[in-house]
């Protein structure tokens, strides 16, 4: 009950006038960002970070949570409407949603991703008010030690298990491990990999390394293989209002709930990413559809589902990054520096010390939702238009807001050298089939984990035994041999099943296409 | 053309892969740049594990500041030897996909050779001509170096775009950007 009254207060706060535009503002600016092609919602936070640099706590964090939530709309605009999936997220939208498009079913497709989206976003928002305050009071008797499993766990899932190689997943942890350690060790005062460099004593900010990686890398990558031409955009037509029959509404609300029940609770756990609840949830709306002749050739339960799964999985997301502190995706590693950046450590005394600022976060996060939706639908083919923007002119406006992003970070003209050498890293480590996300979630949770494991030790004297001897952390381990077996067995069945898939849609494709040639 | 097992150590890709025959490398020659980031892995574990001995140990501290560097240390040489075997096997790293990617062209270096050097123009130029002007060159030059039409239609876009952030969140929010000589009168203005 208390909560509900917290939650209400967070709403009088949030429903502020000048909170309410920077609500909206970062709602739109969020899904014009997250609609442009390549910007997937982690560059979309990383290029959009300077811009709350000026605004109180309470606004940028709100503003931040506008840019999240429309990120993920805006994401999935693009992967229906453009005929390559960019973040492996949309993967699967991409597939259904863009056979649907080119059947003519694009309106469709768009209206259910946005509905699916709204409601999946609501209902893993109450997820979340009702679970925040519960795990943080949790997590208040968590000790040194059980920080140190969790943290292992948020490394072993992001580094080896998401990606599709885990040794170069590792590699990116580790890179992301040494690029957190550059600097003055806090405990110490001693400077570790400085070489004596005056910038680097402070460490590397870890928005240089996020928008490096995301923006400066994604620009020299494209770059060096740009597609030239005009875009090959499927026009959307049509009142809005038609846009989903009554058979499309009949097909599409159980998988939009379905979708919510495997996103939510994925995103929560520290084994989240998207991708992994959006696979399941595709796999799951085949298997139950009762048209499964449709799927890959554009079935509406094929967007319905994932999409919803993947906003259900991005609120989930905030669930341990609010309440510990833990960030388990690349994009939560940034809002966890965003955080940082204002004074605030995200983790189980930030509901006690902070609860005005967390309830109207949270209330924000309905709002968003609510704006979103209206944005979204009606306003689509506004949208649609910013597809078309001239491929020089987009990635040209990246990188000019990417430069600015890091000078803005201390006015400081050698953060943009560091960016500039991040963003080859970058380039390189996609090139090579590098995951990126790894990189920024070991940068971020590095030190973190750092301090937790010597001050474990030092309560213990140096008893390496402390690490695993609680019940909570020494069941995280066991949890976490589980999630490696299981993790094995799921990214062989889903490496197993794209390939199917694709071997599927090329089928259709040739299909498809040969009676038109003979015409 | 060292006839190398085309099936990746893990052993889990069926047959029937559509995609193994485009990662197939040419030769040693198509793998000699993945080979390199691997070794270049296997390198920074190298500079880790020796810098662990340049960090000072305050005395009496039981977990020092070395103790973590030596974990991520061994992390990094560990995997860049893994990576290195595998590279060296013939198990590639799939490139990842993108929208507005014509994977089928071969590495364009010049215009990426374009843009490090405007991002680096960039950077010298923010202090001495403003920060509207210097990001004015990079757009232009960036749009420019990726095929833009018209190379004065983008610089313009790009004076634009820089003159708007610069009055929006240099002047109107308070960041500092350089004004530099031609807009400094702006500075009293506001």
């Amino acid at each position: 009950m208390e909560n509900i009254n917290l939650l209400m207060e967070g709403f009088g706060n949030a429903l502020q006038p000048q909170y309410l535009i920077f609500a909206f503002l970062g709602v739109f600016v969020g899904t014009a960002v997250g609609v442009l092609p390549g910007i997937g919602p982690a560059m979309t936070v990383a290029l959009l970070l300077p811009l709350t640099y000026t605004l109180d706590p309470t606004a940028a964090l709100i503003t931040f949570a506008g840019i999240y939530y429309g990120g993920m709309y805006g994401g999935s605009t693009t992967s229906i409407l453009l005929n390559t999936p960019g973040e492996s997220a949309s993967i699967v939208t991409a597939i259904e949603g863009n056979k649907m498009a080119k059947a003519g079913r694009g309106a469709a497709a768009l209206a259910t991703a946005a509905i699916g989206s709204f409601i999946a976003g609501t209902i893993a928002t109450i997820g979340l008010t009702l679970l925040a305050p519960v795990i943080a009071r949790v997590a208040v008797s968590l000790g040194p030690a059980d920080y140190v499993a969790l943290i292992v766990i948020a490394f072993i899932t992001v580094g080896a298990l998401l990606g599709s190689s885990v040794w170069r997943g590792l590699a990116s942890l580790g890179i992301g491990l040494f690029l957190g350690l550059v600097g003055t060790e806090v405990l110490s005062g001693q400077q570790r990999y400085t070489m004596g460099l005056l910038p680097l004593a402070d460490g590397i900010d870890v928005v240089l390394v996020a928008v490096g990686l995301f923006a400066v890398g994604e620009t020299l990558y494209v770059a060096a293989k740009l597609r030239h031409g005009p875009v090959e955009l499927i026009p959307v037509t049509g009142s809005w209002r038609s846009w989903m029959s009554r058979q499309d509404f009949k097909r599409s609300w159980k998988p939009w709930l379905r979708g919510t029940a495997i996103g939510f609770p994925i995103g929560t756990i520290p084994a989240g990413g998207a991708d992994v609840a959006t696979f399941i949830s595709y796999a799951t709306e085949r298997k139950l559809s009762k048209h499964k002749e449709e799927f890959g050739k554009g079935a509406i339960e094929g967007v319905a589902g994932p999409e919803s799964a993947n906003n259900a999985a991005a609120a989930g997301v905030l669930v341990p990054l609010l309440t510990l502190g833990l960030p388990t995706t690349a994009t939560a590693a940034i809002i966890l520096s965003a955080f940082q950046s204002y004074g605030i450590q995200p983790g189980p005394q930030l509901l006690t010390n902070q609860p005005q600022l967390v309830w109207a976060l949270i209330a924000s996060l309905y709002i968003g939702n609510v704006l979103l939706i209206i944005l979204n639908l009606p306003l689509v083919g506004m949208w649609v238009k910013l597809l078309q923007i001239p491929r020089p002119y987009l990635y040209a406006g990246i990188l000019t807001f990417a430069c600015f992003g890091a000078y803005a970070v201390n006015f400081a003209t050698t953060d943009i050298l560091i960016l500039l050498l991040i963003g080859v890293l970058g380039y390189f480590l996609r090139r090579y089939g590098y995951p990126v996300a790894p990189l920024v979630v070991g940068m971020i949770l590095g030190p973190m984990g750092e301090a937790q494991l010597r001050r474990a030790l030092q309560l213990s004297q140096g008893e390496l035994t402390t690490l695993i001897s609680s019940p909570f952390s020494a069941s995280a381990y066991l949890v976490l041999a589980l999630l490696v077996v299981g993790g094995v067995w799921l990214r062989r069945r889903q490496a197993r099943y794209e390939r199917m898939l694709a071997a599927e849609v090329d089928q259709i494709d040739t299909v498809e296409d040969s009676p038109r040639q003979t015409v | 053309m060292t006839s190398t097992d085309p099936t990746p150590a893990t052993g889990t890709v069926l047959d029937a892969d559509p995609t193994a025959v485009d990662r197939e490398p040419a030769g040693l020659r198509g793998r000699i740049g993945e080979l390199v980031f691997a070794v270049l892995v296997l390198a920074l574990g190298v500079f880790a594990l020796i810098g662990v001995f340049s960090i000072r140990v305050p005395a009496g501290a039981r977990v020092g500041p070395t103790v973590f560097p030596m974990v991520v240390a061994a992390l990094l040489l560990a995997a860049g030897v893994a990576l290195v075997v595998k590279v060296l096997r013939g198990d590639l790293g799939e490139a990842e996909e993108s929208e507005d990617l014509d994977t089928s062209q071969s590495t364009d270096w010049l215009t990426l050779g374009k843009i490090a050097v405007l991002v680096l123009a960039h950077m010298f130029l923010v202090p001495i001509i403003g920060w509207a002007f210097a990001a004015a060159i990079l757009f232009g030059g960036v749009a420019w170096s990726l095929g833009a039409k018209r190379w004065w239609s983008a610089l313009l876009v790009g004076l634009a775009v820089g003159l708007v952030v610069q009055i929006v969140f240099g002047e109107l929010l308070g960041l500092s950007l350089p004004l530099g000589p031609a807009l400094g009168w702006l500075g009293d203005l506001i």
